[in-house]
């Protein structure tokens, strides 16, 4: 077969996680491409969980509907995703299932076996079940055991027992596991790609740029991004805050910002709705801070594992009083990456607040990325003074609205910093009118500034022919399954629109004027069509929408794409 | 950091002042500016936060980097301040209603880092700027003539939530006493840790309890009674902080000033270190991070490792 989806299903806890990261992989160390997606439940253990692998030699940017392989760890798990299974799938079972596509693997006998050799109780080897059923599979789908055997190794480097006697698991399961069958997947050349999902790239790309501080408050599903960064900073020479609340988060990065240093902090819903105030802030006292906004499925606390891109029109338009801003959507790992990188390079060239809007698919789904080309990496710091300077005033009118920015510690370059409108030297005793229209000019100037300055492929990217009738439009990490299932057409395009605020209207216009348009998106009432309609006028023909907390499947969006625009409103619901 | 050449100028602005006539604010930012005097820190060395109120506009009438921040929020941004340029001197202004009440989170958080900067808490027991409701530390039952219904809530104590929050240092001082306040400063500036001044300050405008003729007769200092504030280890600590809660509650007739602990243990940089080995060692602002637009930091392994 040339695509190869397995599922690993079972209470949270029970190594699903480990089964699934393993399998992918060995699988992309194989040359393959893979496109992982991870269904959680909030709780820590207990609750179904399930993962999904999809492995094709072409590249994948979605996960699919079907499953090849099912490897259910408890009872349930076989019921609840049996109906899943395709026709000439397979289930790797411990106990008989009456279905020929079972494949009754003998846990019991390989692991006391196991325990057998190491000379311990058999109770001491149950967590390790999950390594028999991988192993099934990896055997079924005739991989060399060795390669199994050497990622498990890696993963359990700080532990070599465990990875010992996961690996005799491995050695027994290769020996004594008969399948009737085996899954053929088309053969494809090694290469050397990063299995990483977008926290990974976002973590990286601050590196890359520099970044000294960052603050965050534990929130899913933007904590893991802070996570890694907090594995490496010692190694990379920045500090991580484990703040008390998001208040403090935000106010903690602006304040890094403004001291010199360039600063973000992660969150979610929940969390940034805590950091208006100080967005407001930010815009007000023209500050270079980045905000990374995971969207996961509100409103409310909602549901937190859960996926949805319901924001965008909160962050468009969050915190009082009117104050330029720069929201960006990177649409896959790669994009997060540079765009995390841009995103300091744009907050400190204008100042202004950034926000980079990712969701919760993009922070768990682990995928096949080529390295990143490091040579494309520009670090522009706009203008900032670190040298002794004279007559300075932080807030200086100038041609481009844009004023020198000196820090604390540069001679003759004391800063003043306020929340409330101010003069030019930064003081706050003046509500004279006319300074107030100079000062909203100088920073709402800059939103036209930065729309004649970016580069289109920062705001849009449009795939397909430009003389298609049908355009699809969506953002974020609706692209990869739109781009997976346009792929059975030939009459559709498709324009990703990158960059929210300020919003590119004329390039939109280029690409969507008089034609049919087909919003994607991943919220309840399609915000982008919204903000389409707001910014340029242009009605969407019909909206593809998904909200019930789950990503979209591209087998899905190929049935929904037949039915468009016919039917103006679509509403997918596969889990 | 850069070594700086410049000798500390005046240390205050021009500009205009507009606190009320009489306002205990004065004397807490004549206070301040003798002990910057005193120190000698160069200006552009300097940090002064403040928050949202009559108090926190004090950062700018002192000719030092001047970080106006939100309600509450004051702490916090000097916090960040310090761990993103440990060579600056931080200097944390607040409201009581600031620093203990929507600030009350930083506060209590605070402690546990130890970040090494001073926080002074204009203690007036209202809410000036919005016309004098209560703020957290105005004592129960009391009810000032700004207030519409007397105080039933009982007030936060900023001593003893200071010290229980693991604040290092912790001083009560008094904004007509310019010569505690001043030396007061200068203590918490030197003291390497988070240092913390509640000053009590009266509001002339509307609290007419808590005012200068009710303190001039109460605050007695506790150091001239024989305390000493200092402890040099764990185990010192233990012992004086307990004594010191006790003496925190006294209030009415006598009410303490002085120094309550002054405790040397590990600040927050050092404590940063044991994560990160070359934290401070060349300072984040004045490190280049790239050059001529090129990284200089090399993410090359962080690549690697995802292979």
């Amino acid at each position: 077969m040339k695509d190869l989806n397995l599922m690993v299903a079972g209470p949270q806890g029970s190594g699903i996680n480990f089964t699934s990261d393993t399998f992918a992989k060995v699988m992309a160390r194989e040359g393959y491409y893979v496109f992982s997606n991870a269904e959680l439940f909030s709780t820590i253990k207990g609750e179904h969980s399930y993962f999904r692998v999809r492995v094709n030699k072409d590249v994948v940017r979605s996960y699919s509907e079907r499953v090849d392989i099912l490897i259910p760890l408890d009872k349930s798990s076989i019921q609840l995703h049996l109906r899943e299974v395709s026709r000439d799938g397979v289930i790797i079972s411990e106990e008989r299932v009456d279905d020929d596509r079972a494949e009754i693997v003998p846990y019991r006998d390989i692991l006391q076996n196991v325990a057998n050799k190491f000379n311990r109780p058999l109770s001491e080897f149950n967590v390790m079940k999950n390594t028999v059923a991988l192993a099934a599979a990896t055997k079924m789908i005739g991989l060399e055991e060795g390669k199994l055997k050497k990622v498990i190794e890696e993963n359990f480097a700080s532990r070599p027992k465990i990875a010992e006697m996961n690996n005799a698991i491995v050695d027994e399961v290769y020996s004594l596991f008969n399948p009737k069958r085996e899954l053929n997947i088309e053969p494809t050349k090694p290469a050397k790609r990063m299995l990483i999902n977008a926290t990974q790239a976002v973590g990286m790309g601050k590196v890359a740029a520099g970044l000294r501080f960052q603050s965050y408050y534990p929130i899913t599903p933007a904590s893991d991004e802070s996570n890694y960064l907090e594995s490496v900073m010692g190694k990379y020479n920045f500090v991580v805050e484990q703040t008390e609340d998001e208040i403090a988060a935000i106010n903690m990065a602006i304040a890094a910002a403004n001291t010199g240093v360039r600063a973000a902090t992660s969150t979610s819903g929940p969390g940034f709705s805590l950091m208006v105030e100080a967005l407001s802030y930010a815009g007000m006292t023209e500050t270079p801070v980045v905000i990374f906004y995971y969207q996961r499925a509100g409103p409310s606390t909602g549901m937190p594992t859960r996926h949805e891109q319901g924001d965008l029109l909160y962050s468009l338009s969050a915190g009082h009083g009117e104050f330029p801003r720069v929201v960006i959507a990177p649409g896959d790992t790669t994009e997060a990456f540079y765009d995390t990188v841009e995103s300091f390079n744009i907050a400190e060239r204008y100042q202004v607040p950034v926000i980079v809007l990712l969701d919760k698919a993009m922070a768990m789904s682990n995928n096949t990325v080529d390295l990143f080309d490091l040579s494309k990496v520009k670090i522009d710091r706009g203008k900032l003074i670190l040298s002794e300077t004279s007559n300075y005033l932080r807030y200086r009118f100038t041609d481009d609205g844009i004023s020198p920015r000196s820090v604390p510690g540069v001679p003759g370059g004391l800063v003043t910093i306020a929340g409330d409108e101010h003069g030019e030297d930064g003081h706050i005793f003046t509500e004279d009118p006319d300074n107030r229209i100079k000062m909203m000019d100088k920073r709402m100037g800059k939103m036209e500034r930065i729309k004649k300055e970016i580069d289109e492929e920062m705001k849009v990217k449009f795939f397909g022919r430009s003389d298609s009738r049908r355009v699809i439009v969506s953002w974020g990490s609706a692209k990869g399954p739109i781009l997976d299932a346009m792929q059975s057409f030939n009459d559709l395009s498709f324009l990703q629109i990158r960059m929210m605020s300020p919003f590119p209207a004329d390039e939109v216009l280029k690409y969507l004027k008089g034609k049919e348009i087909i919003a994607v998106e991943q919220n309840y009432s399609g915000q982008l069509a919204e903000l389409i309609r707001q910014k340029t006028g242009l009605e969407t023909n019909a909206r593809i929408v998904k909200f019930n907390g789950r990503p979209i499947a591209y087998e899905e969006l190929i049935e929904a794409f037949s039915a468009v625009p016919k039917k103006r409103r679509v509403v997918l619901t596969y889990a | 950091m850069l070594s700086s050449p410049v000798k500390p100028q005046n240390y205050k602005t021009d500009v205009e002042i507009d606190w009320c006539p009489g306002c205990g604010d004065f004397g807490i930012l004549n206070a301040l500016i003798l002990a910057l005097q005193e120190l000698k820190i160069p200006n552009q060395n300097v940090v002064l936060t403040g928050g949202i109120g009559c108090s926190s506009k004090i950062p700018h009438y002192v000719n030092v980097n001047a970080f106006h921040s939100l309600h509450g929020r004051s702490l916090v941004h000097a916090e960040a301040v310090k761990i993103a340029n440990p060579d600056l001197e931080v200097i944390s202004a607040a409201g009581d209603g600031d620093a203990l009440g929507i600030g009350s989170a930083h506060f209590v958080a605070a402690g546990r880092r130890n970040v090494d900067l001073t926080y002074m808490i204009f203690d007036n027991g209202v809410y000036g700027l919005t016309k004098g409701q209560a703020s957290p530390t105005l004592p129960f039952g009391e009810m000032p003539k700004s207030l519409e219904t007397e105080n039933i809530k009982f007030p936060v104590n900023p001593i003893f939530l200071g010290l229980a929050s693991g604040f290092t240092f912790v001083a009560r001082s008094y904004s007509y006493n310019i010569k505690h306040l001043k030396e007061t400063i200068i203590r918490a500036i030197r003291h390497r840790g988070l240092a913390m001044i509640d000053i009590m300050q009266p509001c002339v405008t509307y609290n007419n309890i808590n005012t200068k003729e009710y303190y001039d007769g109460r605050l007695y200092d506790i150091e001239k009674e024989g305390w000493n504030p200092l402890a040099e280890n764990e185990n010192e600590y233990r012992e004086k902080v307990g004594q010191a809660v006790i003496k925190s509650l006294e209030w009415g007739d006598r009410i303490p000033m002085g120094v309550f602990i002054e405790y040397k243990t590990e600040t927050y940089d050092q404590k940063l270190k044991r994560l990160i080995p070359d934290y401070g060692v060349r300072n984040y602002v004045f490190d280049p991070i790239e050059k001529n637009g090129k990284p200089l930091q090399d993410i090359t392994e962080m690549m690697q490792s995802f292979l």
